[in-house]
């Protein structure tokens, strides 16, 4: 099977001009990967270890250095169907929903941006997708506030998937929620992705639902790839030290000595 | 004789729709020396209860309890001025979130100096006392185990990393050699490194400060590293409390079942990729409390009785609230 989406020596490095000359600030270091269809890649790391910024530089909020992304076996060069084929979902969905719009309009944007369908078309993808990930089409006139936490999720996801992506990444989409909350999401974004074969790319602290959900796992240190490969051999085998201490870290606060 | 003894808690906010009981008869105990942990989801009234017990409260919220005891003094009948002294000296409160938590426009060193009250200095000239001040200000520091205590006292708040605000705050609670530590989800958003360190230095002030511990989180993973016993509250009732080890081996509740089971860490057995278990529908908002049993509508075993308010009951030191719990079969 092709992989679906193919990073290789993708690179990043913020320089400031100054008046002794370049100074390197942060780095990322050549990160190469390859996603399957239907896979699940979680990143790990530290705070300040260039997560965020693999994510961003995915979705193209930044622009890498060097190296490539290939979607499919192909670079992606034409903007429009990068922004189509991948998508995000941020931490906060209470702060990245417009507060003044309704679900319907905050909705409807992307697919004005990105795709030509008329207004009745717009419509019928909007109630489809509400429906998708379990609300109701009457939603498409709420407004945010009235929504409770999972819903607003359930909305965040619905924005994501509005344009059939390939690809989904998330920016720790886990962290701020409830524990029933979360549950409810890690369900939906699984029936989702069994559902539509999307590759699903996440950041999490939480190593219970890394393991859980995740086929492979990326470790980042300090903007270098540490290790990456599948989920129960770095956790059962975990190679470097900096995962061997995450890992311990974790198995220390579920097997307690009594 | 417990520490803490709160027992029918109730706290009530006028809304225009009328009285609404945010807390509804919570019951808490500390003993000296215990972590309990109290469990929770957001807005279930974690921070109300914490805020009640500090009296942190505005005063047009009428709090009422049957019994509110520090060492058997009664701190709702008390004076202002008694009760702040208590919570001066023998109660510390450590916030969420830190870093927003301190005083962004002062440096770390003014803040922690502050906290440093006149009555725990030597007499002596005002220079030898600010020496002293300084001292036990690093001192404090060292003990919650940041090294470099003279690069951290010296920056803004904004300037120091997430898990050092945290290990700031702490030490700024423990300055007054408090009794009791009340520690505010303290391990929101970190990764498990930090977590795990910061649990350890609570584990050992601990044991060797004989501090007792409530620890206010819904982090299940580090309350169970950590507690003793906890209590677990849904929207302003508490549902169950009891010793951590016969909860997590048996919870009698339904909803502490459903806690313990939307946690992946617990269920080793558990296929990956499987479907988490979990409640429906999300916890209500004060506008919408259900009557009775508040989680009702979203229980698994409801059934008509649960619209009155099931009474506490016991099995040894396990108490939990309901009509239908889990080792009986539904009748």
């Amino acid at each position: 099977m092709n992989p679906l989406l193919t990073v290789s020596n993708l690179s990043y490095s913020k320089k400031d001009k100054s008046w002794f000359g370049k100074q390197e600030h942060f780095r990322l270091a050549p990160v190469s990967f390859e996603l399957k269809a239907g896979e699940t890649m979680a990143i790990m790391g530290e705070n300040g270890s260039g997560k965020s910024l693999l994510a961003k530089l995915l979705v193209g909020v930044a622009r890498p250095s060097a190296g490539e992304i290939l979607l499919n076996g192909e670079s992606l060069h034409d903007k429009r169907q990068r922004f189509q084929a991948i998508r995000m979902i941020f931490q906060h969905s209470k702060e990245s929903l417009n507060p003044a719009l309704t679900l319907g309009s905050l909705l409807e944007e992307p697919l004005i941006l990105n795709t030509d369908l008329d207004a009745r078309e717009r419509k019928r993808k909007i109630e489809e997708t509400l429906k998708l990930v379990g609300m109701l089409p009457e939603h498409q006139y709420f407004y945010r506030h009235m929504l409770s936490e999972g819903q607003r999720q359930r909305v965040a996801v619905a924005r994501a998937l509005i344009l059939n992506p390939q690809v989904l990444v998330a920016d720790e989409p886990f962290a701020a929620l409830d524990p029933s909350v979360r549950s409810q999401t890690v369900n939906l974004l699984m029936k989702l992705q069994r559902d539509l074969g999307l590759g699903f790319i996440f950041i999490s602290h939480n190593l219970g639902i890394v393991r859980h959900i995740s086929d492979r796992i990326l470790v980042l240190e300090a903007g270098q790839l540490v290790e990456s490969g599948k989920t129960d051999v770095i956790f059962n085998w975990p190679k470097s030290d900096y995962t061997r201490r995450l890992i311990h870290a974790y198995q220390a606060l579920i097997t307690r000595d009594e | 004789m417990p520490l803490l003894d709160i027992k029918n808690l109730t706290l009530e906010i006028d809304t225009p729709l009328g009285l609404v009981k945010a807390l509804d008869k919570i019951n808490l105990s500390i003993d000296s020396r215990e972590v309990r942990a109290l469990v929770g989801e957001s807005g279930s009234g974690k921070s109300l209860v914490v805020k009640s017990i500090v009296g942190a409260l505005s005063d047009r919220w009428q709090v009422t309890a049957d019994r509110m005891n520090w060492k058997g003094q009664d701190l709702l009948s008390m004076s202002d001025s008694q009760r702040r002294a208590i919570t001066r000296s023998e109660i510390s409160v450590v916030l969420q979130n830190p870093a927003t938590a301190l005083d962004p426009s002062a440096t770390l060193r003014e803040q922690i100096e502050e906290s440093i009250a006149d009555s725990q200095l030597d007499k002596g000239w005002f220079w030898q006392r600010r020496q002293q001040r300084r001292e036990m200000a690093a001192q404090q520091l060292h003990k919650v185990g940041i090294r470099d205590h003279d690069l951290c006292l010296a920056s803004y708040p904004h300037q120091v990393a997430e898990d050092i605000a945290q290990k700031f705050a702490l030490a700024m609670a423990l300055v007054s050699n408090p009794k009791l530590l009340i520690a505010d989800n303290p391990t929101m958003g970190m990764e498990p490194t930090t977590k795990v360190q910061v649990l350890r230095l609570l584990a050992k002030l601990n044991k060797t400060r004989e501090l007792s511990i409530l620890f206010v989180s819904h982090d299940l993973l580090a309350i169970s590293a950590m507690a003793d016993t906890m209590t677990v509250l849904y929207c302003g009732q508490t549902v169950e409390s009891g010793k951590m080890s016969q909860l997590k081996r048996r919870p009698l509740h339904p909803y502490t079942k459903a806690l313990l089971d939307s946690a992946p860490s617990f269920r080793r057995d558990l296929p990956p990729k499987a479907a988490l278990s979990c409640l429906d529908g999300t916890i209500p908002t004060l506008q919408h409390l259900p009557i009775g049993c508040r989680l009702g509508p979203r229980c698994p075993r409801a059934q008509k009785e649960c619209v009155k308010m099931p009474d506490v009951r016991r099995i040894h030191d396990h108490h939990y609230a309901c009509h239908f719990p889990l080792h009986r079969d539904k009748t």
